[in-house]
């Protein structure tokens, strides 16, 4: 039996919209933290292109969060925010974003896993039954496409430079690792579980932690970027165990 | 990666609509491929374009320039 199309919010299982609710949030929030980081590079960037790059990206994130957060007026329980205001005090941002990128390899290593993180998690949307989530999904992941080549661009430039860069980046991936690997949820999805049963999402947890791993394995492998993932057979996994004790599942962040 | 100015440059070519000629629109400078093709949605996005093309100004071949150099590079 198909699941039928949610096309409002009225028509979501009850016990699905906290879950949604805190999903939605968690991505918004960090799009909106995401968006301000990038655009504090629009005129520092190593090259006039990069900046204006920085600048595109930085758009784009901001209006992802916008048309999020417009999404969350609709759904009830949802924390209210706003895209003109610095994150909130309750802002569901991982660690990495807390602070401005002191240089142009932490955007960077952000580009490449955070921002390719969040998109995963949106394109499990892209066929969702909920309509509100699905249309939104479609154009977000249309102009993440771009990110991701900037990302896997600009890590194979910075790692050719040489060895003492190429350990710079792996201390940055290192930072950034455990808050985005565990932004999938745990191994079945964790509170996301519900979104999946209902059609909401397509999947959470394992299975889009294992596809994040399949893109970026090879791209850490091919630059000399060491980070804790290892291939076996045919399938990356994370060569550590995640810091699920210290998980936090409502803010979507490890808790140090 | 090169240094700022010793980036390949890339010409950016775009069509406006169907039937259009195809215009070089501007170039940019980037360490590659892909980059480039970031660089140049990102720098001239200031129409709809159908369509945009980059390509690396060495893969050009002059035909006539009054740099004879240039030319006479490809003969």
């Amino acid at each position: 039996m198909s699941t039928p199309l949610l096309d409002r919010p009225s028509a979501l299982p009850r016990e699905c919209v906290p879950a949604l609710v805190d999903l939605v949030v968690a991505l918004a929030d960090n799009k909106h933290a995401l968006g301000l980081r990038y655009g504090e590079w629009c005129s520092s960037g190593p090259t006039i292109e990069s900046g204006v790059a920085a600048t595109a990206m930085a758009q784009d994130e901001l209006g992802h969060a916008r048309v999020l957060y417009g999404m969350l007026e609709e759904l009830p329980g949802a924390p209210r925010r706003s895209e003109h205001e610095w994150a909130a005090a309750d802002a569901r941002i991982v660690a990495f974003l807390d602070a401005s990128f002191p240089t142009w390899p932490h955007l960077i290593v952000a580009n490449v896993l955070l921002d390719q993180a969040l998109a995963l998690v949106l394109r499990t949307a892209l066929e969702s039954h909920y309509l509100p989530l699905r249309q939104r999904a479609r154009k977000i992941i249309e102009e993440e496409e771009y990110h991701a080549i900037h990302g896997q661009g600009w890590l194979r430039a910075l790692a050719a430079e040489g060895e003492p860069v190429r350990a710079r980046l792996t201390g940055l991936v290192r930072d950034a690792w455990p808050d985005v690997l565990c932004w999938f949820g745990p191994d079945g999805g964790g509170a996301l579980a519900c979104l999946v049963d209902a059609g909401i999402l397509q999947e959470a947890g394992d299975r889009v932690r294992d596809r994040f791993l399949g893109v970026i394995g090879p791209l850490f492998r091919d630059t000399g970027v060491e980070a804790p993932v290892r291939v076996r057979g045919t399938r990356w996994a994370a060569a550590e165990p995640l810091p699920w004790a210290s998980w936090d599942a409502q803010a979507r962040r490890v808790r140090r | 990666m090169k240094a700022i100015g010793e980036e390949p440059v890339y010409e950016v070519f775009a069509r406006r609509a169907e039937g259009e000629p195809l215009r070089h629109v501007g170039c940019v400078a980037a360490p590659a491929d892909a980059l480039a093709r970031v660089y140049a949605r990102s720098i001239y996005d200031e129409e709809s374009w159908i369509e945009m093309y980059v390509v690396p100004r060495r893969a050009i071949i002059p035909v006539e320039s009054v740099r004879a150099e240039a030319v006479d590079a490809h003969a």
